[in-house]
């Protein structure tokens, strides 16, 4: 009786914060308070109206974007040597993806201040794309993984045996067996690095700059409710991501072990 | 192409994502051992000499294993209640692996909305009179515990639960067939086969706990530091690297010498479990 009630408590404890930021961003007054003054757009009005807030919103998409898309065939390669050519101290290496999970994120960025800095690449965009990819292989690969496992290889002898080439037989026969596993990858890495700080914010500069890091950076210097509207977006974004993959895999997936 | 060499060009991309990786970890060890080239362990004992450094250690296991101990004892009901729920659970999924996904950005802003001084909790206790001055609900370990537990609570959910959801219901409904009553089946059954979930969740929770940087700043404030805001000060606000690296290999040290005995133990009753269940 009493672990139910914890539970319910939880299950509202969880959306609360998410909620009231999103409906604090309605306000119509300078500052935030409870209970809101009048409802109004305004806040979004400058967000939206903001050159430097919609420069960041862009930086973060195509840094995403990248870094998804570059983890997802890293991980699509090392689970096909993996699983199909069932490379020795496969598992070990299974391991060694999963390592960046381990590392506690401040010290996986000072260790990224001193690897991007001897490749000059500190504070610049090419820098946080590597940096991405290294942090969301562990949520990239599992799922290509999982789906290969599942994939019948026997399907790609048969075509082998009728005559399909290697390539072929990979674009026509592999890779739609494996797509909804591609698929998670990519929209799971997309949503860990679209949302990521920790690590992220050792490693901007003046020229470049992500969206979680600078709502971070308000938030530390001022109590604007712009930060709000900014906020709601970022929500509004992960819901769409969190719906897209329902969709496509089902939100099961989370709590499955392969 | 012969298999081995395809296989080295399938390895390569993730092989160098990883070799990155190691390379900044070796780097980062070294920097901290050494002194104008020389191998030298002054960063770490200037650090231990500092009793504020030493007080700011203590600060850091303490509120981790405080946040570990809520998220136990808050996950693993909630994780139970979700495994054995009849109803829609998908919906119930929805409401942990949503804010789970959700910038910790966001979720710690949302904490200073409703703790700050003018929010919505000292907001409400003025317009009903209860307070004349606003209550002290961040800024302070109570802030940052709680902001912490909520970021990582569906870690250690989503641990417990992707184990549970292994063990079948007609196991527990066995036990108490055979006369075994329900706290009992509980204790002998399901809390056993829970336990590497909960194990996961604690090393989570634990690891992310130490070195959190954005909740403790956003709720705690700048002067009762952690390991992790003392590290982005240090790196941020004053550029001493060498001491950042000495303090980011403490934070290694602190880190996985608690979870690496945590998964060896895991290892080994994965292990017994599943003889047990061949036998």
């Amino acid at each position: 009786m009493t672990s139910r009630i914890i539970a319910v408590a939880v299950l509202l404890f969880l959306p609360l914060p998410i909620v009231i930021v999103v409906l604090s961003s309605f306000t119509s007054a300078g500052y935030l308070s409870f209970p809101i003054k009048g409802v109004s757009l305004r806040w979004y009005a400058e967000f939206l109206g903001s050159a430097d807030w919609l420069r960041v919103m862009g930086t973060s998409a195509l840094l995403a974007l990248i870094g998804a898309t570059v983890s997802t065939a890293a991980s699509l390669g090392a689970a096909w040597a993996v699983v199909r050519h069932r490379i020795r101290f496969g598992t070990v290496y299974e391991t060694i993806l999963l390592t960046p999970l381990i590392f506690p994120h401040a010290a996986i960025g000072v260790i990224m201040i001193v690897t991007l800095s001897s490749l000059g690449w500190l504070g610049t965009f090419t820098g946080l794309v590597l940096v991405h990819c290294i942090l969301t292989i562990p949520y990239a690969y599992r799922p290509v993984a999982a789906a290969l496992r599942k994939a019948d290889p026997a399907l790609e002898e048969a075509a082998a045996s009728l005559g399909s080439r290697p390539w072929r037989t990979f674009w026509q026969v592999s890779l739609p067996a494996v797509r909804p596993g591609l698929v998670t990858s990519l929209l799971f890495s997309f949503i860990i690095s679209f949302d990521e700080v920790t690590v992220t914010m050792f490693l901007v500069g003046p020229f470049v700059m992500t969206l979680p890091v600078q709502v971070f950076s308000e938030v530390l210097e001022s109590a604007s409710p712009v930060i709000a509207a900014v906020s709601a977006t970022l929500v509004l974004f992960t819901s769409a991501m969190v719906f897209v993959l329902d969709r496509v895999i089902g939100i099961q997936f989370f709590v499955e072990r392969d | 192409m012969p298999k081995f060499s395809r296989s080295v060009l399938l390895l390569a991309p993730s092989a160098l994502l990883m070799g990155v990786f190691l390379i900044g970890l070796i780097g980062l060890i070294t920097s901290s051992l050494s002194i104008d080239g020389q191998l030298d362990l002054g960063h770490y004992t200037a650090i231990l000499n500092r009793p504020d450094y030493v007080e700011m250690l203590g600060r850091t296991l303490r509120i981790a294993a405080l946040t570990t101990f809520f998220s136990v004892l808050l996950g693993f009901p909630t994780a139970y209640y979700v495994a054995r729920y009849r109803g829609n659970r998908n919906f119930l999924l929805l409401l942990i692996i949503f804010p789970w996904l959700v910038s910790i950005v966001v979720r710690s802003y949302g904490w200073v909305v409703i703790l700050g001084p003018r929010g919505l909790i000292n907001g409400f206790a003025s317009w009903v009179g209860l307070a004349d001055r606003p209550m002290k609900l961040m800024y302070n370990d109570f802030g940052v515990i709680l902001g912490l537990v909520h970021v990582l609570l569906p870690f250690m959910i989503i641990a417990i639960l992707s184990v549970m959801l292994q063990i079948p219901r007609s196991m527990e409904e066995a036990s108490m067939s055979l006369g075994g009553r329900p706290a009992h089946s509980f204790r002998t059954v399901v809390l056993p086969l829970a336990l590497p979930g909960i194990l996961t969740g604690i090393t989570l929770v634990y690891l992310m706990a130490t070195g959190a940087i954005v909740t403790p700043l956003l709720l705690g404030g700048l002067g009762d530091t952690m390991l992790g805001t003392e590290i982005f000060q240090e790196v941020m606000h004053f550029f001493d690297y060498p001491k950042a690296a000495a303090l980011a290999t403490v934070l290694l040290i602190t880190a996985l010498g608690v979870v690496l005995p945590i998964q060896i133990f895991e290892r080994w009753l994965v292990r017994r479990l599943s003889d047990g269940a061949g036998q």
